[in-house]
């Protein structure tokens, strides 16, 4: 991996982060500081096997 | 008993128990269909029931079916590829108006709710509900054999 591709693959983990976070916040009933660690914690372990699956099938 | 618990019991016992007739009848091209039919009945079923005795847990419930069922469709797809292959379904009809059933109910439901989380939790179930069907109904119809990349 050069600097262009651990860049991009920073940025894409980001993004399903963000996503996964966001769809975690959406569909929990009561919104408190326990629910936001699991959920962010989650979302995070989420972002990286979604890369590494969408890695897997598309080849690059 | 209210307006939508009877909607849910309809569902339940004309639509789910169609596709259980459905199942267990027929040739395989009628079961297939049916079997992907029924979770796609039964979601929108559950999303009336959690409206209907205020329960908003049963929204998990048909998020869960509305994920898992197209899933199950899948498997059954590949293992019987070849059989379906010689004689695929063709039942875009019934499986649009199940769609459209099902894009109905989660409007309904939508609107009960009114602008919240849950309403964009309720928009997601209907997405992956419809998105799922077709996606499964596809397969079905020999989107495996015709896949170039298998």
């Amino acid at each position: 991996m050069n600097r262009r591709t651990t860049l991009l693959g920073a940025a894409e983990i980001l993004a399903w982060w963000a996503a996964l976070a966001l769809l975690w916040l959406v569909f929990i009933s009561a919104v408190d500081a326990l629910e936001l660690v699991v959920g962010t914690s989650a979302a995070l372990v989420g972002a990286f096997a979604a890369w590494g699956t969408r890695r897997a099938v598309s080849g690059w | 008993m209210n307006g939508w618990t009877v909607a849910a019991t309809a569902a339940l016992a004309v639509g789910v128990g169609a596709t259980v007739w459905g199942v267990a009848t027929g040739p395989l091209r009628r079961r297939v269909v049916a079997q992907n039919l029924s979770t796609s009945l039964a979601c929108p079923a559950l999303l009336l029931l959690s409206e209907g005795y205020d329960r908003p847990s049963y929204v998990d419930l048909a998020l869960l079916l509305a994920l898992l069922g197209p899933v199950g469709t899948l498997v059954f797809a590949r293992l019987l590829v070849e059989d379906l292959a010689a004689d695929p379904p063709r039942t875009w009809g019934l499986t649009y108006a199940v769609a459209a059933f099902g894009a109905a109910v989660v409007i309904a439901v939508c609107v009960a709710a009114g602008p919240s989380r849950a309403l964009v939790k309720l928009l997601v179930v209907g997405a992956l509900l419809i998105g799922g069907n077709l996606t499964a109904s596809r397969a079905l119809s020999g989107g495996f054999a015709g896949s170039r990349r298998g």
